[in-house]
């Protein structure tokens, strides 16, 4: 029942990454002043995009990032990892690689609810790996919805991240060591085809689902490739509220430190499937060559997918058109719960 | 008008404009015949994707289609390598919006054909030395 851990038969390496987060927040006291009177959200704000942001816009911008810093031009595949794609048939990649100036690509979008992103990840791995294609651009992104005044509005956010992963060891930030998935079909969250909000199953969200699916596909990556938590320097989970990801560290043996530079939930809430993801970028924003860091994603439906990744001395050169993640999230302007249904079309 | 977009996606999506191969001079947008030498040797050129503002206006009076993004701020843009160009100002404090402020491209929705149509992106411009 359990996939083996994945590994490339060719090392396979991140030479670039990008994360965009957009200008506006939400304080959730907001949210909860409306719906209940008083009181806040379990995070402090969530980023929320602006009138003329989307999926694909935000995507645009953080694969720009992650190609600059990689200075590749030979990308061969763009898979974008979203449940909100502006357009229920038509791709949002292809928009992406236009923007980018990239046809002879593979494009497509990926769908599974928050673990998206980590999925492009992986089959990038494998097309680079087995040498079909040198380099390819894996992202996670979403405009993350919640129905107004469902529990899922006050972490509902938004944000993208991207990563090139390439056969190109020279300007490597980190190599791909190996990875794994674990799935069940657990219907924690979902959303039906025409559809504007997502349902869950709220006790469901927590043990059948997030708790048991990350911890199967942490433990199973640890024990083939024979690592203890604290062979790593960092580690990185999905992020739904603030609390879930201190959680499950603390049941697989990480620590709060571990997982400090990299959970975003607090100030920016959940933006889906670009939670973990950007949990990677803000990361390796602090991360030193020799250190070792995990991932491990989560999406609803439910599945996990979890990586081992060393970081490499590419980490010390981000390029000089880089600007740490801590900039684009100090850049920040807060809305009103008014400007909010405005701005995200909540208003019918 | 969607054809007629589709047609012109890189000028918007990446500042496309062109560089005569005679005499080095950039515009955009794209042009045929070189304004300065006449000529016809002309190669697509990607525009910078910072500048400064020169000239800027607040619009207070929407045009169709774009009343939820009033006020408006529109800007004349002198790019690094000395080409104008006319975008939308956004995710920038109308304070900051001033004369000789550094500008860097983003990638926006510009409009889209209501809730079943086509969305238009393009280039728009955001304030990053306030
Ligand atoms: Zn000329």
């Amino acid at each position: 029942m359990i996939i083996p851990t994945m590994k490339s038969s060719t090392p396979v390496y991140i030479s670039g990454y990008g994360g965009y987060v957009p200008k506006l927040r939400l304080p959730t006291s907001d949210i909860a002043k409306l719906w209940k009177g008083s009181g806040s959200g379990p995070n402090e704000a969530k980023s929320v995009a602006n009138i003329d942001e989307d999926t694909t816009t935000m995507a645009v911008e953080s694969a720009r990032n992650a190609l600059s810093m990689s200075g590749l031009c030979d990308i061969g595949a763009i898979f974008v990892g979203t449940e909100s794609k502006p357009y229920a048939v038509k791709p949002t990649s292809t928009i992406v690689a236009q923007a980018l100036g990239v046809h002879k690509t593979l494009a497509a979008d990926f769908e599974f609810a928050c673990k998206a992103g980590t999925e492009a990840m992986q089959v990038i791995t494998g097309l680079v790996g087995s040498g079909m294609i040198s380099s390819g651009i894996a992202l996670g992104v979403d405009t993350a919805q919640g129905r107004p005044g469902d529990n899922l509005e006050y972490t509902a956010g938004s944000a993208a991240a991207a990563f090139v992963l390439t056969n190109n060891s020279k300007r490597s930030i980190a190599k791909i060591e190996a990875s794994t998935s674990y799935v069940t079909d657990t219907s924690d969250f979902w959303r039906r085809q025409t559809e504007s909000f997502p349902r869950h199953l709220s006790r469901f969200t927590g043990e059948p689902a997030y708790f048991h699916h990350v911890e199967s596909s942490v433990k199973q990556l640890l024990s083939e490739i024979n690592l203890k938590p604290s062979d790593f320097k960092y580690a990185v989970f999905h992020q739904p509220n603030p609390k879930f990801p201190i959680q499950v560290a603390k049941r697989l043996g990480f620590t709060t430190e571990q997982i400090q530079p990299g959970l975003l939930n607090p100030i920016i809430g959940n933006p889906y499937s670009a939670s973990s993801p950007l949990g990677l970028v803000s990361t390796f924003d602090v991360a030193k060559p020799g250190d070792r860091i995990l991932l491990a994603s989560f999406g609803s439906g439910a599945g996990s997918d979890s990586f081992s990744l060393l970081v490499e001395d590419g980490i010390m050169d981000k390029g000089p058109n880089y600007i740490p993640l801590t900039d684009i999230i100090n850049d920040n302007k807060e809305i009103d719960y008014a400007t909010y249904t405005k701005l995200r079309g909540i208003l019918k | 008008m969607s054809v007629s977009y589709w047609r012109l996606r890189d000028r918007y999506y990446r500042i496309i404009g062109s560089i005569c191969d005679s005499c080095t001079y950039e515009s955009f947008p794209k042009f045929n015949t070189c304004p300065k030498c006449k000529s016809h040797d002309i190669s697509d050129k990607e525009m910078p994707n910072t500048g400064k503002i020169i000239s800027y206006t607040l619009s207070y009076e929407s045009m169709p289609g774009f009343e939820h993004e009033l006020p408006m701020s529109i800007g004349l843009i002198k790019l690094d390598n000395g080409v104008n160009i006319v975008s939308q100002l956004v995710d920038s404090e109308v304070e900051d919006i001033k004369i000789n402020a550094t500008v860097k491209a983003v990638f926006r929705k510009i409009n889209a054909d209501g809730n079943s149509g086509q969305i238009y992106y393009g280039y728009k411009f955001k304030v990053i030395n306030a």
